[in-house]
């Protein structure tokens, strides 16, 4: 117990004293996700810009202006012709562009049996727009031509909020960076081994009685204290500055950060068996993480990667680990299954032990 | 070859590929000595070091340390024993102390960390970390490391190389304090001044064989009743009138420099200074010496040791 607390030790002053590992360890995921949350930080409560062209004294076209001035993220543009309104689509100073024909068309439109024509121009970039912009001036158009018309109201709607189910982009990009975070904990942590082989440090521990599994679990346990201090570090400056709140349970995430910090330290000493130097070891790595960072959707919903990339996605542990993260921490909506995160993350952990323990060197 | 022998090696072989590194290798270490592997780099020391200390395994022969196979008691042995290897790897951000404190908790027996570090006198640089120590500092450290368990034999693999005079002859001085100690010392080394003036035994070797065995003062009075008269000259000597001067039983030339091996130093010498007088040889620095271990090599292999 002594070795083996000794040991501990010496791995944590060795890699506490590394300035270099601090910055990579520390540092780094601290200036991502402050650089992340900054730039979309005004993601969560964005405005859209609608403008609304109508005749003066048109009561619809008033009734949609007042309707639309009472939506909080809806900035209300009124007065202008249709010429002006949508150049500024154009430019993308609107969201929404929503033309309203006169009453007396209307009245004509209506003695002839035909509904009145209103006109939505929107931006097709802004696919938010089409998705929800119009069906919400849709409705206030309708509940304006209930007011107009005086037909009673049949049904009401009350909305009540059950949980945050608002996912704003940090919320998104919090668990992410904190799979990162766990990836390049394990993988170039591993590398350490690599350089300790390198400087013959585990060949002299290898002249000692010491067992030499002894010093890998002792390297493990390292490595899994310093991805809990990597949790709360991330947690921590999530809430205080982006007010990402953790809504599953404490345990659970304790859990998936230590399996997903197992599963990704088992991928780091897989690869670590094969380089003879640090230096090809960590180009062996970039050349695993690279592709994971940003294929795996722990920055952006994979959604939005074509289909015919879906396999590779599907095919790395940090898609999971990501997936698993969002769903403890900010109850995102599931990519996977909980237990299929679980499953396929254990899978990797011991699939990677095995190959490492086949190819591992101690010189 | 008794009991009382820390180390019994017969017959004891390694080759790595084609390259022989040790062939068939024969040696009693008694205890309580400073025994000295000596040969070039690449005369298969290190090989025989490693096999010795567990770390290898060998292809052919037996070997005991302390009684035991290291092949088999390998983990207990170690135990035992005290390594320092050549080529020693230590983590750079641990300072003196607590790299001797690290190795100290792999033992059941230890000395106390401090006085260890002040054997081998480091105890002015316990709190500097080891990528800030000097070569010869490390190497020293490296011996305190083959020191922590008090064990009764210890392997230095090489511990003076790269160090200054200064540094190797203190050295020096913690090796004799681990032999006053009663314990036995089985270092290599490439030094011959090293082995000859540090070591009760030596086996020189050379291209994986022991070419000689005993005490330094018994191989050069086996191998030579001469004393060594060396110079150099810029001039090409003429090597023949050299080798017939009174005295000399045998001559060896250098690119600019000639050794005569004499049994009779007054008259050769005096024969040479006639010669440099008379025949308009220039010589420079002359040196009388009696023969050492460099001479021996010299004369078993004909080449020097560090070629």
């Amino acid at each position: 117990m002594m070795t083996f607390w000794q040991l501990v030790l010496a791995n944590a002053r060795d890699i506490g004293r590394d300035r270099m590992s601090l910055f990579w360890f520390l540092l780094f995921p601290v200036i991502f996700i402050l650089l992340f949350g900054i730039i979309f930080s005004n993601e969560g409560t964005s405005t859209y810009d609608v403008g609304i062209v109508y005749d003066a004294g048109n009561p619809l076209g008033e009734g949609l202006a007042e309707g639309a001035r009472a939506v909080p993220v809806f900035r209300t543009h009124v007065g202008g012709d249709r010429e002006s309104e949508i150049q500024a689509l154009r430019k993308g100073e609107r969201s929404l562009v929503v033309e309203v024909p006169t009453p007396s068309f209307a009245a004509r439109a209506r003695s002839s049996g035909g509904s009145l024509k209103v006109q939505v121009y929107y931006n097709e970039t802004e696919p938010t727009a089409r998705q929800v912009l119009v069906p919400v001036v849709e409705q206030i158009l309708n509940e304006a031509e209930r007011r107009m018309t005086g037909r009673p109201r049949i049904f009401e709607v009350t909305a009540q909020p059950v949980k945050s189910a608002d996912l704003r982009m940090i919320d998104f990009l919090l668990p992410g960076i904190l799979a990162m975070a766990l990836m390049q904990l394990g993988l170039f942590g591993a590398m350490r081994a690599v350089s300790l082989r390198e400087q013959k440090v585990l060949k002299s521990l290898g002249a000692t009685p010491l067992k030499r599994e002894l010093l890998l679990v002792s390297e493990v346990v390292v490595r899994m204290t310093m991805a809990l201090i990597q949790t709360v570090l991330i947690v921590a400056i999530g809430y205080a500055v982006f007010h990402v709140r953790i809504l599953g349970s404490w345990l659970a995430l304790l859990g998936v950060v230590l399996l997903g910090a197992l599963t990704f330290v088992s991928m780091g000493y897989m690869i670590a068996a094969f380089p003879k130097t640090e230096e090809a070891g960590v180009g062996l790595v970039q050349v695993v993480q690279f592709p994971m960072m940003f294929l795996s959707g722990i920055f952006f919903p994979v959604e939005i990667m074509p289909a015919f990339m879906r396999p590779v996605v599907n095919a790395m542990p940090l898609s999971y680990l990501g997936d698993l993260l969002r769903q403890i921490m900010v109850a995102a909506p599931p990519q996977y299954s909980a237990v299929t995160d679980v499953g396929v993350l254990a899978a990797w952990a011991v699939a990677c032990l095995i190959v490492a323990a086949k190819f591992w060197r101690w010189e | 070859m008794g009991p009382t022998d820390a180390v019994v090696v017969s017959g004891l072989r390694k080759t790595y590929g084609r390259t022989v590194a040790v062939d068939g290798l024969d040696l009693a270490v008694e205890r309580g000595q400073v025994f000295g592997m000596l040969g070039p780099n690449g005369a298969g020391k290190t090989t025989t070091v490693e096999i010795l200390v567990g770390l290898r395994t060998r292809d052919a022969g037996e070997a005991w340390v302390l009684g035991m196979d290291p092949a088999r008691q390998g983990r207990e042995l170690r135990s035992r024993i005290g390594v320092q290897l050549q080529v020693r790897g230590l983590y750079p951000r641990l300072t003196v102390r607590e790299t001797v404190r690290l190795f100290s908790s792999f033992y059941k027996r230890t000395v106390p960390i401090d006085d260890i570090i002040e054997q081998v006198g480091l105890t002015a640089k316990a709190r500097t970390m080891v990528r800030a120590l000097s070569g010869g500092q490390v190497q020293r450290l490296g011996v305190a490391l083959a020191m922590v368990n008090d064990a009764d034999l210890v392997f230095l693999d090489e511990p003076t190389t790269g160090l200054d005079p200064q540094a190797r002859r203190g050295l020096w001085d913690v090796i004799r304090g681990i032999r006053s100690r009663g314990k036995t010392v089985f270092l290599t080394t490439h030094y011959m001044d090293e082995a000859e003036r540090l070591c009760d035994k030596v086996a020189v070797m050379d291209h994986g064989r022991i070419i000689a065995f005993g005490s330094p003062s018994d191989l050069i009075s086996e191998h030579f009743q001469e004393q060594a008269i060396e110079f150099s000259n810029s001039v090409s000597a003429d090597k023949e009138k050299l080798e017939k001067l009174p005295g000399v039983t045998r001559a060896r030339f250098g690119e600019n420099s000639a050794t005569l091996y004499t049994r009779d130093v007054p008259a050769t010498m005096s024969a040479l200074m006639q010669l440099a007088t008379g025949g308009g040889m220039h010589i420079d620095d002359v040196v009388v010496r009696r023969a050492t271990l460099e001479d021996v090599f010299l004369k078993l292999t004909g080449r020097r040791i560090r070629e």
